[in-house]
């Protein structure tokens, strides 16, 4: 009894990933229903908690390094093939040679190169032509002593499709929010980029931590994501320095005492104004 | 079969590039989704599924269709992926929930409620045994049926069946009492 169950429950399971509506499994089995409905409810609970669509430019990146890496196999794979019959034709000592020598090619070159081509290496420089710098949109803020931030790394992606990343880890990885309200911009990293056209930016903070006003107690802040990506264009050009703003934002979620950190689109990019602070009080 | 074996062997690694390329449309998504139930971070897993395409195309002559389906067989190297991935993640912060890419007018309450759902049922699958999770996540995010995802899990597809009737009516039971 048992085990037909479990087997129409799995049927039930295998319709509802095919499309099918839970509707239509209940009604086939309608002396189950009441049993199978709760189970198949806590299914979609499930699936629509975790519901993640991978973006399509993500997936079309990855499509075309799988599409390199198949190519070069397969180049690999009849170049061996005439090497290997042209090799057939010496004597058996060479051919063991030329078999080594093989081996130790296709090790040496392997496809690791090829995969996740990271876009060109920026280095920090006094003289660069850009500078990132973070800023903090009041909202909740004033609830915190101070609210200190680690960001690990800075992201920036060029124009188009497969626009290439640039990553680069900030040269100030940790800044306390509360010193940066309103205008006021902390530079956490100086260097040259590539010229081009950009539009998409993204930080990765690895923690956060805060101590609240009222109480002198720590709290925790949470985040949507470890990284926090915004899509602002911009463009670097010879010539210029490009002081690029990203603007976050703290506020308390609801009446529940804890707090969020997300990105402000609106109040980041290359063209607001700001003030310079170097983040000591 | 031909009288060269080398024909044979460079005949069937064709055939598995093939089936391989023909995977990936429809299982890439379904192997993002899958990591993202295990580590939460959707732009890392994007990437871990990226990279078990890569990964089954270095391992594919040793791949035979023998015992485990192609697609079963990529979500086992999405799994060690994933657990070389959170064995270096150890130190780092996993509040993460989802790469959001926060438009203008995104609403911060309803990020905050989707989190807190998310976190109730995290909480909820986290009392299930490991096998038990890794069924749910096999069956509703990979969508392998039960014989596959046996296969993955090295038992038999009765085994499967009932692991996931237990599963779901435990986790049933905890979602009741958490309301």
């Amino acid at each position: 009894m048992a085990n037909e169950f479990d087997r129409i429950l799995d049927e039930c399971i295998d319709r509802i990933n095919r499309g099918e509506r839970l509707e239509d499994c209940l009604a086939s089995y309608p002396e189950h229903a009441k049993k199978l409905e709760p189970l198949l409810q806590a299914m979609f609970d499930t699936q629509t908690a975790y519901t993640f669509t991978p973006s399509s430019a993500a997936k079309m990146a990855a499509r075309q390094h799988f599409n390199i890496a198949l190519e070069e196999l397969v180049r690999r794979r009849e170049e061996r093939r005439s090497l290997f019959s042209w090799v057939l034709g010496w004597s058996r000592a060479w051919v063991a040679v030329a078999a080594v020598l093989l081996v130790a090619l296709i090790g040496y070159f392997g496809l690791r190169p090829m995969l996740f081509p990271i876009g060109p290496s920026v280095q920090p420089s006094p003289e660069g032509n850009f500078v990132f710098l973070i800023s903090d949109d009041v909202n909740a803020i004033g609830d915190f002593q101070n609210l200190n931030i680690s960001i690990s790394k800075i992201g920036l992606q060029a124009e188009g499709e497969d626009g290439q990343w640039i990553e680069f880890s900030p040269e100030v990885e940790i800044v306390d929010l509360t010193l940066l309200q309103g205008d006021k911009a902390q530079e956490i990293w100086r260097g040259d980029v590539p010229e081009g056209r950009y539009t998409k930016v993204f930080i990765y903070v690895s923690n956060v931590s805060g101590i609240l006003e009222e109480t002198g107690r720590s709290i925790s802040v949470k985040l949507p994501s470890n990284k926090l990506q915004i899509s602002k264009p911009f463009s670097v050009k010879s010539g210029s320095v490009v002081n690029f703003v990203y603007d976050v934002t703290v506020i308390e979620a609801g009446r529940s005492g804890q707090y969020i950190i997300k990105p402000q689109v609106g109040e980041s990019g290359a063209d607001r104004s700001f003030e310079k602070i170097d983040g000591e009080d | 079969m031909s009288a060269n074996p080398d024909n044979d062997k460079t005949g069937m690694r064709k055939l598995n590039e093939a089936n391989l390329t023909s995977l990936y449309e429809e299982y890439y998504d379904k192997i993002a989704r899958y990591v993202y139930t295990h580590i939460g971070d959707g732009s890392e897993a994007e990437d871990i599924a990226g990279e078990v395409f890569l990964k089954a195309l270095e391992s594919l002559k040793s791949y035979t269709e023998r015992g485990i389906p192609m697609q079963a067989w990529l979500f086992r190297i999405a799994h060690n992926l994933m657990v070389d991935y959170l064995r270096k993640a150890v130190k780092r912060k996993t509040v993460s929930i989802d790469t959001v890419e926060i438009a203008g007018d995104a609403d911060p309450a309803t990020i905050v409620e989707k989190n807190m759902e998310l976190e109730r049922l995290t909480k909820a699958m986290d009392q299930l045994t490991q096998q038990q999770r890794e069924v749910l996540r096999l069956r509703f995010f990979g969508e392998l049926t039960s014989k596959e995802t046996g296969s993955v899990l090295k038992k038999s597809d009765g085994a499967v069946r009932e692991m996931q009737r237990a599963a779901l009516e435990k986790l049933r039971n905890l979602l009741i009492v958490e309301q």
